[in-house]
């Protein structure tokens, strides 16, 4: 929100003595920091930005009684109120969401908008209507933050009332827009329908013009819950709305009419016909009351008491000190000070957060460990990491198309849809993290990547009846060239093996799918319940190995194509003493046409290794037996 | 003297130092040897031939004159002859091994996203304090996302402009902050609080809002959430671990600054300032020249929230705080631009993710 300085100073003259950097760290210390300072009609305007919680800091009035308070210093008190005199229209209050309706009805003169008001307007990126009682209008509600409004009185019909909108009205607020109104908008109505959207925005009917003669004041209080719901409900966010909708004073009610009369007086010779109220203010809250052990703990010290009575005293609130306790009532303005920290707060605020202590907070039970499903996610990124990926972050949503590819039957994408996606392409939690890295891949690729290592630990997610679940998955793509980057690794492209290896590397159960993701692209994508999570015990029982000279004696096969390596290595493994067998498995594969149709060549290697020393005869036999085992698959001795 | 020796020898003792000086390798050293040591046709054999044939009287004279010239070639060419062995087994071995001077092989260079590194930092820094990781799901329901955390059920972040819901489970929403763990790790430990000695947690995440993707807005991002529940605890303790922690991550002479703000879920709330990391406080483009940069939002649990959990506010008290993981990386490596964390680009990820 701008806040011009001149008018500020106006407010509280106290802050004219500060230079523009000190009055910044004061709003700032006292939770209103500046975005920035702009320098307009001949002054500066601050951009303060102002939390949800303190609707009443939103005009220079609401700064200004910051600024005091903390200074110690008085605000410019408001005029006196002026005298009522008996209604000249009749206004009903039919609804509790407006206890308070202060109103008077002016006859316009001449004059026009001063150039001081217009000016003031300006600064804050307001435009002058140059309509005497719309400026005074607005120039109030900047300046007080109670918003007003002023309708042509010759163009209302009948008695006013401010009620619930009927079943079917419409109204054409002042933005030229027809609005259906829902019965749980709060309108201004004459006998004809309404006139205004409560606390929001004026009607068109029965705006103010340049012909306008003569004017009904409003200066009301609305609920807050109220005009917030009705601003939402037909998307009309108006300073007036932003006001009410975070609660505003309604012992300003009167006071506002009395300065918007005053200005119209001034400005341009108005004649006040008649000012009066309907309704009262609400009742004021009860007591909160605050508690000296509280304070103590929330400031982290002991304070004294009466100090933090008087910096209550100064904020507007009531207090009464009792022992060990006070009693404080919040000023009318003051919506958000309903709980005891609330008040602490507010103490610590006034005397300035950096006197709040340091310490550290004392253990009270032993620390928890770090759970295994986080430390298996933790090292499985490193170790990837380290063996030369990338670890990617993508977005959890993707199209419906790019998802199907992986997903699976099983997984419908129904359980899994946005209802209100950022657009088609990111409308489904995926069910598989594959796609994601395939347009990762490809952008690097395109970015001339030589070879392509990323993988991404994140949930995907599987429909089910009460609703999607998060799985915990692992997605690895590699492609691309493999070495030639040095004088010393043969450069080669990355195979589906490489991806195997990999997953056996990480120890997943049962070998994932290797996926062919693109030319010369790979991936397995697995959950990581596949995965083995990080073991308690660091200290394994010790296990007795052989030291006696191990024998390696390798079989050249022809193999039948189609017979499985496991199936073979199983069956001559089953063959041989398991004591003695170490190592079994084929470590070089030969495929030509050389070779008798039907047939590869496979060069087993065996190694045995026990607790004596191997004689030859005694290995002979084994590899007679492991050969008559893979003979009886349909594999021969190559010659 | 002279005269006893003809002129040729001595013009090859005179030519013998620039001729040892020019043989380049082995051979050329061999032959030279041959040519003035050598057992026949040599400079010395004919040098003792003479000797033999020299008359008595100078015979002891020549001799030693000859054995002067011998004794210096020698010795010259058994030195040049070392050298050149030396300088061939060097050349022999480069040959035959490993040159150092070339590249050894390229490492297996991956790196973790600079986010999770980021993450991974903070938890680091946060555990000699006794705090632990807690997760939650990223699909939650409203209650956790807000009911529980003091948010007013007409808060203009529930609306659809704000929240992304599911078409299937309206009371479903992608977490808009990992809050929501605050709210089940609170509900869960509740029973046994007291046994526990309160708690304390860091909760790491993802979260979603519905911003359009540009240079500073994303729908999706990370937020690290830390909450610590115990007997007595005010505001010096969040002052006192944010200055340990921020000091860990920032260095000894960083300072932290409290500034009032407002969060539904804490009361009091704060904005927490660091001196700025990168000039030192002493003002830069980062800082906007002020020395401070804003760093996480805090403040006291809101006796609401740990009223909601089922723990008692007159007993138990605490704080939290919640920072923005992309807007901290941002800030402090100046990446111009936030998309740069989701497109993945592997020169990106190893330049600002790395390994430790
Ligand atoms: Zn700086």
């Amino acid at each position: 929100m701008w806040i011009e300085r001149k008018a500020l100073a106006q407010e509280i003259p106290a802050a004219a003595g500060l230079e523009i950097r000190e009055l910044c760290e004061v709003l700032a210390s006292l939770g209103f920091p500046v975005d920035g300072v702009a320098a307009r009609e001949g002054s500066e305007a601050l951009d303060v930005d102002i939390t949800a919680n303190r609707g009443d800091a939103m005009s220079h009035r609401g700064i200004a009684r910051e600024v005091a308070a903390r200074l110690g210093q008085p605000l410019t008190p408001l005029p006196p109120s002026a005298p009522e005199g008996a209604p000249l229209l009749e206004v009903r209050l039919e609804a509790a969401a407006c206890p308070v309706y202060a109103t008077a009805v002016l006859e316009l003169g001449p004059g026009e908008t001063p150039e001081s008001a217009q000016a003031f307007l300006r600064a804050l990126e307001a435009t002058p209507k140059k309509l005497p009682a719309v400026d005074a209008s607005n120039e109030l509600l900047h300046r007080y933050g109670h918003p007003t409004h002023a309708f042509d009185a010759d163009a209302i019909r009948g008695a006013v009332s401010v009620r619930w909108a009927r079943p079917g009205e419409t109204i054409t607020t002042l933005d030229g827009v027809t609005r259906s109104l829902a019965t749980a908008d709060l309108v201004i109505a004459d006998e004809a329908g309404p006139i205004a959207l409560a606390g929001v925005m004026g009607g068109d009917a029965t705006k103010v013009s340049a012909t306008t003669r003569r004017v009904l004041l409003e200066s009301a209080w609305f609920d807050a819950r109220t005009v917030r719901a009705t601003a939402r409900r037909h998307s009309l966010h108006t300073d007036a709305s932003h006001r009410f909708g975070r609660g505003a004073d309604p012992a300003m009610a009167r006071i506002a009419r009395d300065l918007l009369v005053l200005r119209l007086q001034t400005w341009c010779q108005a004649r006040l016909l008649g000012a009066w109220t309907a309704g009262a203010e609400p009742q004021r809250g009860t007591a909160v009351v605050l508690e000296a052990g509280l304070l103590t703990r929330i400031a982290g010290e002991s304070l004294d008491l009466p100090q933090a009575a008087e910096a209550l005293q100064r904020l507007g609130c009531s207090v009464v000190a009792t022992a060990g306790s006070l009693s404080v009532l919040p000023p009318t303005w003051r919506h958000d000070l309903n709980i005891p920290e609330d008040l602490a707060e507010e103490v610590l605020r006034l005397r300035g957060y950096e006197h709040i202590p340091s310490a550290l907070p004392p253990l009270e039970g032993p620390p928890e460990h770090l759970a295994p499903a986080y430390l298996q996610r933790q090292a499985l990124a490193r170790r990837l990491a380290h063996l030369g990926f990338h670890q990617t972050v993508t977005y959890g949503f993707i199209s419906p198309e790019a998802d199907s590819t992986f997903a699976g039957p099983a997984n419908p994408p129904e359980g899994r849809t946005l209802a209100n996606p950022l657009g088609y392409e990111y409308s489904v939690l995926r069910g598989s993290l594959l796609p994601s890295l395939v347009v990762s891949a490809g952008q690097n690729a395109r970015q001339g990547a030589r070879q392509i290592r990323l993988f991404e630990l994140a949930p995907t997610y599987l429909s089910g009846p009460s609703g999607p679940r998060e799985q915990a998955t692992l997605a690895v793509v590699w492609g691309g060239v493999l070495g030639g980057e040095d004088p010393f690794s043969p450069a080669r492209s990355v195979q589906e093996a490489d991806l195997a290896g990999l997953a056996r590397d990480l120890g997943i159960q049962d070998g994932p799918a290797i996926h062919r993701l693109a030319e010369g692209l790979f991936g397995f994508e697995v959950s990581l319940a596949a995965l083995p999570l990080p073991q308690d015990r660091i200290i394994p029982a010790f296990r007795p190995f052989s030291r006696f000279p191990a024998v390696e004696r390798d079989l050249s096969l022809l193999v039948p194509l189609g017979l499985g390596h496991e199936t073979l290595r199983q069956a001559m493994a089953s063959a041989l003493p398991a004591d003695a067998l170490q190592d079994l498995r084929c470590v070089d594969v030969f495929r030509h046409r050389s070779l008798p149709e039907g047939r590869q060549a496979w060069l087993m290697r065996l190694r045995f290794q026990a607790d004596r020393t191997l004689v030859g005869a005694e290995v002979d036999g084994w590899m007679a037996a492991a050969l008559a085992a893979a003979e009886a698959l349909g594999a021969s001795l190559r010659a | 003297m002279d005269q006893l020796l003809p002129p040729e020898i001595d013009e090859a003792a005179r030519s013998f130092a620039s001729a040892l000086a020019a043989c380049g390798d082995l051979n050329a050293l061999m032959r030279l040897k041959g040519a003035y040591v050598g057992r026949e046709g040599s400079h010395a054999a004919r040098m003792m031939d003479l000797l033999k044939a020299a008359p008595k009287e100078h015979k002891r004279e020549l001799g030693a004159q000859i054995n002067a010239y011998k004794q210096q070639w020698e010795e010259a060419l058994k030195g040049r002859q070392t050298d050149l062995e030396s300088a061939k087994k060097a050349q022999d071995a480069l040959a035959a091994g490993w040159d150092p001077t070339l590249p050894p092989p390229v490492p297996a260079a991956g790196a973790l996203h600079p986010l999770n590194r980021l993450m991974d930092r903070l938890v680091d820094v946060f555990r000699p304090l006794g705090f632990h990781v807690e997760e939650g799901p990223e699909v939650e329901t409203e209650a956790h996302n807000f009911d529980g955390l003091n948010i007013p059920d007409d808060h203009p972040a529930k609306a659809s402009s704000d929240t992304f819901y599911l078409a299937a489970h309206p009371e479903l929403l992608l977490r808009t902050h990992t809050s929501p763990v605050q709210v089940r790790t609170l509900l869960r430990v509740a029973p046994t609080l007291a046994e526990r000695g309160g708690i304390r947690f860091l909760a790491p995440g993802r979260v979603y809002r519905k911003d359009e993707i540009d240079p500073t807005h994303s729908p999706m991002f990370h937020q690290v959430e830390g909450m610590l529940v115990g007997h007595g605890i005010g505001m010096q303790h969040l002052k006192g671990t944010l200055e340990y922690a921020l000091r860990t991550l920032f260095g000894p002479h960083t300072e932290i600054r409290l500034r009032p703000s407002y969060f539904p879920f804490v009361e009091p709330g704060c904005e927490v300032d660091v001196s700025c990391p990168l000039c030192g406080a002493t003002g830069c483009r980062v800082c906007k020249g002020s020395g401070w940069v804003e760093i996480l939002g805090a403040g006291l649990i809101h006796p609401n929230v740990l009223t909601y959990a089922g723990i008692d506010p007159t007993v138990w008290s605490g704080w939290a705080f919640g920072m923005g993981v992309e807007r901290m990386s941002m800030m402090l490596s100046q990446t111009p631009d936030l998309r740069l964390f989701f497109e993945n680009d592997q020169r990106f990820l190893k330049a600002m993710g790395g390994l430790d």
